[in-house]
């Protein structure tokens, strides 16, 4: 198993490159560690989306390479992007994006029917992970009918479902209010210190920023700062968080 | 779980999901009625040209038919009439006398088709008697009475009692005329029939034409349609000298009609789904857009496009289908009521129905046989339908669709 889990090396993405050329992303290199609870951080507009975008497979870059666990994915065709997405990197996003009509339970099985995962497994997996998250007794509710930060906890377990090798999360707790939003990240501590799962998020949010062991700073689509912080991400209690 | 995602995707919004499957229901419907409708229009055609115009299968002398001439009889000697009614699957057979002649009044000419009728057996084989409309079936006691159609009567001035003058040639070429006195005026469901056909009796004609008991045609009815191909075989084989022909061959327009008129349904119950297509590529255009950001998250998450294809085509079908035992049900609802008690299209007018050889009164009939190609039909609109809303889908970028 590789160590290092993403390895950028000279990431440019420019838009309108033939009239006013705008560079979202300008030259960047990033490696991240397996284990690593890293926050993406600067203004808005400084590309932190677009550099997510492009780590994840859902954007291609102008230039250079993007090697996830030994994986140059720009190589990759589409086809096998998808699948490459699918086994790899879980994603959360800043709006939940759960899938309406699901149930709970249903939109993290997703994943893993996806997966071609089978049933006796696919339960197990589901059981393990609404645990982890605290809402066993939600399982079988539509989003509709649970909190933002509720919502936000089943797309975690949707990120995690396929064991990925990394999860992205886009403004994650932008949504949520304080409280849930230090739910949500007592929950992705534990699953980074229980699991060593590799988390990258991008944020505004200072508590998030508190969290990260690594605050990686982008401006004009640049890094400009990257620094290692004090370790102060012990989870809390998670109780009360249902 | 595309299956389900699929199914439930259509109950989101249910009011628009209730309309446009009404609509499919509505546009079934309107197909399977136009099928009945034409089924029944064709049924009591074919019916009308058996029952009253030339019976199952016809008999002539194999010369009489090229230009009508009376001296090419069927000959009585060999009984011809006992051999075909010894058919068991044979109803009825009953001669005609037929020549062709000029009818004439103090105002007016026509040309008309003379028939020699046996009164008892013709009103069983065309329903000479029912058809009346004015005046009386023939007095077998009276000589020379006549039956002429309403539409020549009214052409002609004539009613019943009125006298009319009947020129044709005799069976050696002598030019004979007679006076006859009208019975009875009929009419039937095919106007230009009635202004063609006038009936005599049999034995008038005869003694006019020369001939004893021979005659020019036998009109067979049989028992029921299915035996038609297997007797007409056997009399062409019994009577190898004799023109063998079914109705089929007799009033070719009619088989046309009726084979035609499949073709023509299934054009109008295309037009019908032509339009519905557009209707539902609409509401799942609708609700795609809508949906954009979900689709682009779903493809982030690795949904293939195939299943994202398959999710938006199974949605489309389940819509479509699920409008279909709807539409189903209310056509065979709709169409067991006016298959019992008839469908009265007199509004459209009877002589412009029976210029076209139809009556007014039409009983629809469902076409039980036709459904499978209707299910095609629907199915086909659904997967069209879809293909460009579910195109669309696949074209989808998920990152540009997440932004949204």
């Amino acid at each position: 198993m590789n160590k290092t889990v993403v390895d950028t090396h000279n990431v440019s993405k420019v838009y309108n490159p033939e009239t006013i050329p705008v560079y979202a992303i300008n030259n960047v290199h990033l490696h991240i560690e397996r284990g690593e609870f890293t926050a993406l951080v600067g203004p808005s507009g400084s590309g932190k989306t677009t550099l997510l975008n492009l780590i994840g497979g859902l954007d291609k870059p102008d230039k250079g390479s993007i090697i996830i666990d030994g994986t140059d994915i720009t190589r990759l065709q589409a086809g096998s992007l998808i699948s490459f997405r699918l086994k790899n990197i879980g994603f959360v996003f800043q709006s939940f994006n759960l899938i309406p009509v699901l149930t709970a339970r249903e939109n993290v099985e997703f994943i893993l029917l996806l997966q071609g995962i089978s049933k006796e497994e696919r339960n197990n997996r589901v059981a393990q992970l609404f645990r982890q998250i605290g809402l066993e007794d939600k399982m079988d509710t539509r989003p509709a009918q649970l909190s933002g930060g509720q919502q936000q906890r089943v797309a975690v377990a949707r990120a995690l479902a396929s064991k990925p090798k990394f999860v992205l999360a886009d403004e994650p707790t932008a949504n949520l209010d304080s409280i849930s939003a230090a739910n949500l990240l007592d929950i992705m501590a534990l699953l980074n210190k229980e699991e060593n799962m590799t988390f990258l998020f991008s944020t505004h949010d200072q508590r998030v920023i508190e969290r990260a062991r690594r605050v990686i700073t982008l401006v004009d689509g640049r890094i400009a700062a990257d620094t290692a912080t004090v370790d102060t991400n012990i989870p809390h209690e998670l109780e009360g968080n249902k | 779980m595309i299956f389900l995602l699929a199914w439930r995707n259509i109950w989101r919004n249910k009011m628009r999901s209730i309309v446009i499957m009404l609509s499919i229901a509505l546009g079934l419907f309107a197909g399977i009625a136009v099928l009945a409708l034409y089924k029944g229009m064709m049924k009591s055609r074919v019916r009308t040209v058996i029952d009253a115009e030339t019976g199952h299968i016809q008999l002539h002398n194999i010369l009489f038919k090229n230009d009508f001439d009376p001296k090419y009889i069927i000959d009585d000697k060999e009984n011809p009439l006992e051999k075909i009614r010894n058919i068991p699957e044979v109803k009825l057979a009953a001669p005609r006398t037929i020549t062709q002649g000029m009818l004439a009044t103090a105002t007016g000419s026509s040309g008309v088709q003379i028939n020699g009728v046996i009164p008892g057996l013709e009103y069983e084989a065309s329903l000479l008697k029912r058809k009346i409309v004015e005046g009386r079936a023939f007095d077998e006691s009276r000589k020379n009475e006549i039956m002429i159609g309403k539409k020549l009567a009214r052409k002609m001035k004539l009613r019943p009692g009125s006298k009319l003058v009947l020129t044709f040639t005799d069976t050696t070429g002598t030019i004979v005329s007679a006076a006859f006195r009208i019975a009875a005026i009929y009419q039937s469901d095919n106007a230009p029939l009635d202004e063609r056909n006038v009936y005599v009796t049999m034995s008038d004609l005869n003694t006019l034409l020369n001939l004893g008991g021979e005659f020019h045609e036998i009109v067979v009815l049989l028992k029921n349609d299915e035996s038609l191909i297997a007797v007409q075989q056997e009399l062409k084989k019994e009577f190898p000298l004799y023109q063998v022909e079914s109705w089929k061959e007799i009033s070719p327009e009619t088989d046309l009609m009726v084979k035609t008129t499949d073709l023509y349904s299934y054009i109008i119950m295309i037009i019908i789904m032509f339009a519905l297509a557009f209707g539902i590529i609409n509401t799942m255009l609708m609700a795609i857009l809508e949906r954009t950001r979900e689709i682009g998250m779903m493809a982030a998450l690795g949904t293939t496009r195939i299943r994202i294809f398959l999710m938006v085509l199974m949605e489309t079908i389940f819509l479509t289908l699920a409008g279909t035992p709807a539409g189903i049900l209310v056509g065979w609802v709709v169409i067991f009521y006016y298959g019992r008690h008839g469908l009265d299209l007199s509004g459209m007018g009877r002589e412009m129905m029976s210029s076209f050889g139809f009556g007014t009164m039409v009983y629809p009939e469902f076409p039980v046989e036709k459904l499978g190609g209707v299910m095609l039909i629907v199915t086909a609109t659904a997967i069209l339908s879809s293909l460009f809303p579910a195109i669309k889908t696949i074209r989808l970028q998920p990152v540009e669709a997440l932004r949204r």
